[in-house]
């Protein structure tokens, strides 16, 4: 159970593996158009062979994957996030090449725009992606601290945000998400903070600031609204996600609580030797089942809250209650 | 504007011994410290700040994981780069003790417990030395390395027991005679008995790697009577080591391997027990230091830095620059790679290419220093690699160089230019021939084209190419692979 107990561990979708069924350092996780779960993974710089976007079922079964790592069309290097579009395409950034590409509905690669500046539709190390209930994309341009607002062709429509901690500044801004209402939730990464803002960037309302008490933040990324309006905010680099109502008042906290996925139940069938000596490693068992550097958080429409739990290489999943 | 400061090319030594050596603009900064301000700031590295771990790790989203071994280098080097400026000699302590405190991946096959013990020699690594070593022999990594976690009551495992003895702390002997017995080595083996790790090499599935924790198991260890050094009693392993620390034969090992890495190559370590000192005096005034200031290395290495010895002519470029000298000292100069990016791995390579795989040193023995890093190939790849990269005017730290060297010059001559660049580079020197000869070809150059500074962009970036071609020269030299 979550702390205060409004949220009940239910599954884990997970295995650290380069291809195939597992993932290689998650950073997001979303449900598709077709009801199935995407993870995008980032693998690590040594490791371009485990770069990709995994899609199962929420229950943990492989289906495919798609996009490789590299430079050319198709292909991605430093993956941060995705969104889909009303259409159903994905749009994927990168914040190595400053691009985001665009997979059709079957993930075939589409076309691709963005290129590294501060000017109009130009991006430094762009990461979070969301549209808008108005269809247009709203992209995080971390380096450039500032939120634009594309179409869905890359074309330059609006931007708010500069480098400050004043209302509707930012410092090295991450996760976006939007809301039924069209509402523009950001994670202020640097900053320790959520700045909520309208559809066209007009500042709402802020919360969090930096510790590790209740409401406070250490490095948020992730971020989610549910259909309630909750707000799901990534705590990255103090290990949990933390719940907030529609006012940014704190309700609860998620710390992890996995236990072995079905991959990896295949995995230690197979090598049982592997089992035994985790089972000897008792001291590191609260390790393992805790989030290291939760960095995505998505909840769908039966309340289930899947949070991308990056350095387990692991979805984990709880159910609102 | 360059200060002409007197103290600068001693300045330029203290760091590049104290560090991986530093740019014109820090050596302004350190002038006006003054000498043993600098050194009192050095021997602090904890006053200055860190470097923004969080977003290393936004970045290179590995970076607490490292998972292999790539992943670990990279980590490795790109910390001793982002502190080369602010810290150091926290870097460049760490660098020392991986020499002699050497541990492997080749074995340990566990990437975050490396770096783990890399972190324990940062933080520890300028403290009390009998602390230290009880940390170093519950440090995870060192414990699997030898083995001592296969070292049980009813079936003691003596290598960790011997090595602490030879390698990590009194030396085999000093003065001709022997420091220690088998037996001595038998019994601080059962004093470690129970000290061990959580879990030996978990592998990295399903969820990934977990560093490992030190474990102490009483039920494992020998409490039986031990008679080691003369003292007898039921010693647990720190009994042990308060009866090294106290030893004049580990005063002489650490006061050695200090001088052999700060101040001037010694013989290798297996040639002390029968080889005196290069330099009896300054070793003597390093021992009496490790007993006076209660075994503290920080208090040995101010007593060095500030001594005569450490500060003569003699001393300077005295020590062949080892491989992560040689890469991390020019990436420092070009201010290359201050913000998270693709490529460091690569960069970091060139250690390995040069002969010291960080994270993987060649025995427990550490790698030999001095003249034993040169080859006829490693040589190639140190010319090459720095020889390329000064002469880029595309970093930040060359620009800065080059437009610092032109804006005070009206007309480029030979002279200048090399004199310039030899003391932006560091306060290098060249021998003479080296530079007529150098001077020589710069001539030649400026024959056939302008000298002119202040001219005509053409005439700007002929001046431009001079001075980085006068900076590949003293890079491709001889004297520049000295520290």
């Amino acid at each position: 159970m979550s702390t205060q107990g409004l949220y009940k561990y239910h599954d884990v979708i997970g295995l650290l593996s380069p291809a195939g069924p597992g993932f290689s350092g998650p950073m997001a996780v979303a449900t598709g158009p077709d009801g199935m779960l995407y993870v995008a993974n980032r693998a690590n710089p040594n490791q371009p062979d485990g770069v990709r976007i995994t899609r199962c079922t929420k229950d943990g079964d492989f289906l495919d994957q798609f996009g490789v790592w590299g430079e050319g069309p198709g292909e991605f290097i430093w993956v941060t996030d995705f969104a889909f579009s009303p259409q159903g395409e994905v749009y994927v950034a990168d914040e190595h090449s400053h691009l985001i590409s665009v997979f059709d509905r079957e993930r075939n690669f589409s076309r691709r725009f963005g290129e590294q500046g501060s000017g109009p539709a130009e991006l430094d190390r762009p990461s979070g992606l969301e549209f808008g209930p108005n269809g247009n994309l709203y992209v995080v341009d971390t380096l450039n601290h500032r939120v634009q607002v594309l179409t869905p062709e890359g074309e330059y429509i609006s931007q708010w945000g500069s480098l400050g901690v004043g209302e509707g500044q930012f410092s090295m801004p991450w996760g976006i998400a939007i809301d039924a209402a069209g509402d523009v939730y950001i994670t202020d990464w640097r900053n320790d903070r959520v700045q909520k803002s309208d559809a066209d960037g007009k500042f709402l309302m802020s919360f969090g600031s930096s510790g590790d008490g209740e409401g406070q933040f250490n490095r948020p990324n992730g971020i989610a609204v549910d259909l309630d309006g909750d707000i799901y905010v990534c705590d990255w680099m103090n290990d949990r996600v933390q719940v907030f109502d529609q006012a940014g008042s704190y309700k609860d906290v998620l710390v992890g609580h996995s236990g072995m996925s079905k991959w990896g139940r295949t995995f230690l069938n197979a090598n049982p030797e592997i089992e035994r000596k985790l089972e000897l490693a008792s001291q590191n068992i609260e390790l393992k089942q805790r989030f290291y550097r939760p960095v995505s958080v998505h909840v769908d429409e039966d309340g289930k809250v899947y949070v991308a739990d990056c350095y387990r290489h692991r979805v984990q999943i709880y159910q609102k209650l | 504007m360059v200060s002409t400061n007197t103290d600068k090319p001693l300045l330029a030594h203290l760091l590049r011994r104290a560090g991986f050596g530093a740019t014109f603009q820090e050596l302004d900064r350190y002038s006006q410290l003054g000498y043993e301000a600098a050194v009192d700031e050095l021997l602090h590295p904890e006053r200055q700040p860190a470097i923004e771990e969080d977003v290393l790790e936004r970045y290179f989203i590995d970076w607490k994981e490292s998972r292999n071994i790539e992943g670990a280098l990279t980590e490795s080097v790109y910390r001793m780069n982002a502190y080369a400026g602010g810290r150091p000699l926290q870097e460049k302590i760490a660098l020392f003790w991986h020499g002699v405190f050497a541990t492997g991946l080749a074995k340990v096959l566990h990437e975050k417990t490396m770096l783990n013990q890399i972190d324990l020699f940062r933080e520890h690594g300028l403290g009390n030395f009998r602390d230290f070593l009880l940390h170093l022999a519950k440090d995870p990594a060192m414990i699997f390395w030898l083995d001592n976690n296969f070292n049980h009551k009813d079936a003691p495992n003596e290598n960790w027991g011997r090595e602490l003895l030879e390698l990590f702390s009194l030396g085999v002997g000093m003065d001709g005679e022997e420091n220690y017995t088998e037996n001595d080595v038998k019994n601080a083996a059962r004093a470690f008995t129970g000290w061990t790790i959580d879990d030996d090499n978990v592998a990295s599935i399903p969820f990934g790697k977990t560093p490992w924790l030190f474990r102490y198991l009483p039920e494992d260890h020998d409490d039986g009577e031990k008679t080691f050094m003369g003292h007898t009693g039921n010693f647990n392993g720190e009994d042990i080591i308060d009866i090294i620390v106290k030893q004049p034969a580990t005063a002489r090992f650490i006061s050695r391997h200090l001088y052999n890495f700060f101040v001037a190559d010694d013989v290798q370590v297996p040639a002390w027990q029968h080889t005196p000192p290069g330099d009896p005096e300054a070793i003597k005034v390093l021992e009496e230091e490790y007993f006076r200031s209660n075994y503290n290395i920080r208090s040995m290495l101010r007593v060095l830095f500030n001594s005569d010895t450490f500060k003569s002519d003699q001393a300077r470029f005295a020590k062949v620059k080892s491989p992560a000298e040689v890469v991390v000292g020019t990436l420092h100069l070009l201010g290359d790679f201050k913000f998270p990016k693709r490529g460091i791995f690569e960069v970091a390579l060139g250690c390995r290419y040069m002969g010291q795989d960080l994270l993987n040193p060649p025995s427990v023995e550490g790698w030999h220093t001095g003249e034993e890093w040169i080859d006829s190939g490693s040589l190639v790849e140190r010319v090459n690699f720095v020889a390329d990269r000064v002469s880029d005017i595309a970093q930040p730290g060359v620009r800065a160089m080059v437009d610092t060297l032109l804006d005070r010059t009206v007309e480029l001559d030979p002279v200048s230019v090399i004199n310039g660049c030899l003391e932006l580079l560091g306060h290098v020197r060249l021998h003479e021939k080296n530079k007529e000869h150098l001077a020589g070809e710069i001539r030649s150059m400026l024959d056939q084209r302008s000298g002119l500074v202040a001219g005509s962009t053409e005439e700007r970036l002929s001046a431009e190419n001079t001075v980085l071609h006068t900076m590949k020269m003293i890079g491709s030299s001889r004297e520049y692979q000295f520290a």
